[in-house]
């Protein structure tokens, strides 16, 4: 009973964990950008979600409007103030890297200065577990984090295949001079990928914020999820990422069977050096070789 | 005032340590390690568990460290190396993470939250090594010793060789240079020397816990590197001893509150880093040596590092 219990958790963690991480490899397989502030634009969605619902006791719809601009305004400021003039006069993947990496480490402290460090929650009816079978417990959040995985994976899929926009977003990846040679702007769509990678961590941040709660350190733990879990599933590959995604999450939530919960993250590291010593091209894709 | 001055050299002359180890990766591998402060965190518990449970001789103790944390190291090289940047910074990022849980669960040897309290004073042939002046002289002859072994392998072969598959890996291994052996080699060197601040560390506050070996540490000797300039020698002094002096410098201003020194701090530490990125990606050795940074070619060479 426990591991069938441990596997709906893990689903539904791995639910939240497969969205975030697509968000990362979408930004990362189109702009080759090495976005590790991903992980603070889950921490600013939890964070205003929590400011207006709980705080300002608006309704949820607010609180999700609100977390939606805000990761949105976040994706695009960084794209504009950050990357873009760096990779206007040089762009490597280090200097790229060292200012995202100073972008999450300014949004952590500055969360962590205006509503403390320790953890907040939004509570909701929702989160409130109901008993199936003898000594399983099922919350609605758990079909809500499932649906909500499935239906934004679906929605970006088709963006990305049927619309114009989404198939010169996916041949930036491909050749980024062939895309200025359509006479299209390659920053405009960098900038459209920030943003829309941005946006798919508001659904895990919420879903996150209504559960296990939020503490301003969570960008460090959500950015190492994403980044591990486009390498377990390929980099590249949106399906693997989020193959990968799921994969950490029920690999964390099936190790409580054995293990204190505090091994999670543990977990994580090393399916992530196995994925590394045994099979680098993940699930999909191919290794990047030197 | 004195005894102010003998501390901060102290502290100074440890994280410089820290700042040269992770340069002399970065800069000079052109490898990115996010678990510099886990390297430093296993070499501070390795050194305080010998000289509680063994003995107190310092050389002993940094000896075990260093081996310790260089077994660490290679495990983390070894794999992590023969794929591309990005799978270091993960690999390392995950150990990292992964540090500060052992750190805070394996209570049996790191006592957990609270940490190791009454680590004795270490001794060097017999010797005790007693009060802060003696112990800041232990500290700069083993930062003098650091410096000597970083720059006399910047110069050599080795040296060369690693700056070769920084500027190119593909080039290097068309010359038959063992890209992947050097590369491990190089982190496996930086990691135990770090080992040797760790060690100095827990021996100078005798006591260590957790908090000064989290991500933020590794950050913060990011920072230090990429602000004093990667690549350089001087670099990381400069970029050490300025972080080090702005919190003191902080704590003169008057209508900070005191509780949240820390974090105005590494939000400085994420703004300056952001700056420099946008304006001289040379780091500060960099931008005053090519002119301000209006020479791009000039800094690419100084330290902008291709992955």
């Amino acid at each position: 009973m426990l591991l069938l219990q441990l596997l709906i958790n893990g689903l539904q963690v791995g639910a939240i964990y497969a969205l975030t991480a697509v968000g990362f490899s979408l930004v990362f397989g189109s702009t080759k950008i090495f976005h590790v502030a991903h992980g603070a634009a889950f921490t600013i969605a939890g964070y205003i979600f929590y400011m207006l619902t709980v705080k300002a006791g608006a309704h949820w719809l607010v609180g999700l409007a609100g977390s939606t601009v805000a990761v949105l305004a976040f994706g695009v400021l960084i794209d504009r103030l950050v990357y873009a003039p760096i990779e206007r006069h040089e762009g490597s993947f280090f200097t790229v890297f060292v200012a995202s990496l100073g972008v999450a480490t300014i949004v952590q402290n500055l969360i962590g200065t205006m509503f403390g460090r320790g953890f907040v929650s939004v509570s909701t009816p929702l989160s409130k577990g109901v008993e199936v079978v003898q000594g399983v417990y099922v919350s609605p959040l758990v079909g809500i984090s499932v649906v909500c995985g499935i239906g934004c994976f679906l929605a970006l899929h088709l963006f990305l295949t049927r619309t114009h926009v989404g198939m010169a977003l996916r041949a930036l990846g491909e050749n980024r001079d062939l895309v200025r040679a359509y006479g299209l702007n390659p920053r405009n769509l960098s900038t459209l990928a920030l943003a829309l990678g941005s946006l798919l961590v508001v659904p895990g941040a919420v879903i996150a914020a209504a559960s296990s709660g939020l503490n301003p350190a969570i960008g460090a733990h959500v950015m190492l999820i994403s980044i591990a879990a486009t390498i377990v599933g390929g980099v590249g590959s949106l399906v693997g990422a989020a193959c990968g995604g799921l994969l950490l999450g029920m690999a964390e939530n099936l190790a409580h069977w054995g293990l204190a919960s505090q091994w999670s993250e543990a977990i994580t590291f090393v399916v992530l050096l196995l994925f590394i010593i045994f099979r680098p091209a993940g699930f999909f894709g191919s290794a990047i070789k030197t | 005032m004195l005894a102010y001055l003998v501390n901060l050299t102290t502290l100074v002359a440890i994280n410089v340590i820290l700042a040269v180890t992770l340069n002399f990766v970065i800069g000079y591998a052109g490898i990115f390690s996010l678990a510099h402060a886990a390297f430093f965190g296993i070499g501070a518990y390795a050194a305080a568990y010998v000289a509680m449970h063994f003995t107190t001789d310092f050389l002993a103790c940094v000896a075990v460290a260093m081996v310790l944390t260089g077994l660490v190291s290679l495990a983390l090289a070894m794999p992590a190396l023969r794929v591309r940047g990005e799978y270091f910074v993960a690999a390392s990022l995950g150990l990292q993470i992964l540090a500060v849980t052992v750190f805070t669960e394996w209570k049996s040897v790191t006592g957990g939250i609270g940490g190791v309290v009454g680590i004795p004073s270490p001794t060097i042939f017999g010797r005790p090594i007693v009060g802060t002046t003696a112990f800041m002289v232990l500290a700069l002859v083993c930062l003098a010793i650091t410096l000597a072994i970083i720059a006399a392998l910047v110069r050599s072969a080795f040296g060369r060789n690693l700056k070769a598959i920084r500027d190119s890996e593909s080039a290097a291994g068309a010359f038959g240079k063992q890209v992947a052996l050097i590369k491990t080699f190089s982190v496996v060197i930086s990691s135990s020397l770090a080992a040797v601040a760790g060690a100095l560390y827990a021996f100078y506050l005798s006591f260590i816990n957790v908090e000064s070996f989290t991500l933020d540490t590794s950050v913060l000797i990011m920072a230090m590197v990429i602000i004093g300039g990667a690549g350089t020698l001087a670099g990381p002094i400069i970029g050490a001893v300025l972080l080090l002096v702005l919190p003191s410098a902080l704590s003169y201003l008057w209508f900070l509150p005191p509780t949240e020194i820390g974090s105005i701090q590494q939000i400085l530490y994420g703004l300056a880093l952001v700056l420099l990125m946008i304006f001289y990606p040379g780091g500060l050795a960099g931008a005053l040596t090519r002119g301000a940074g209006k020479d791009r070619q000039g800094d690419r060479e100084a330290g902008a590092v291709k992955a």
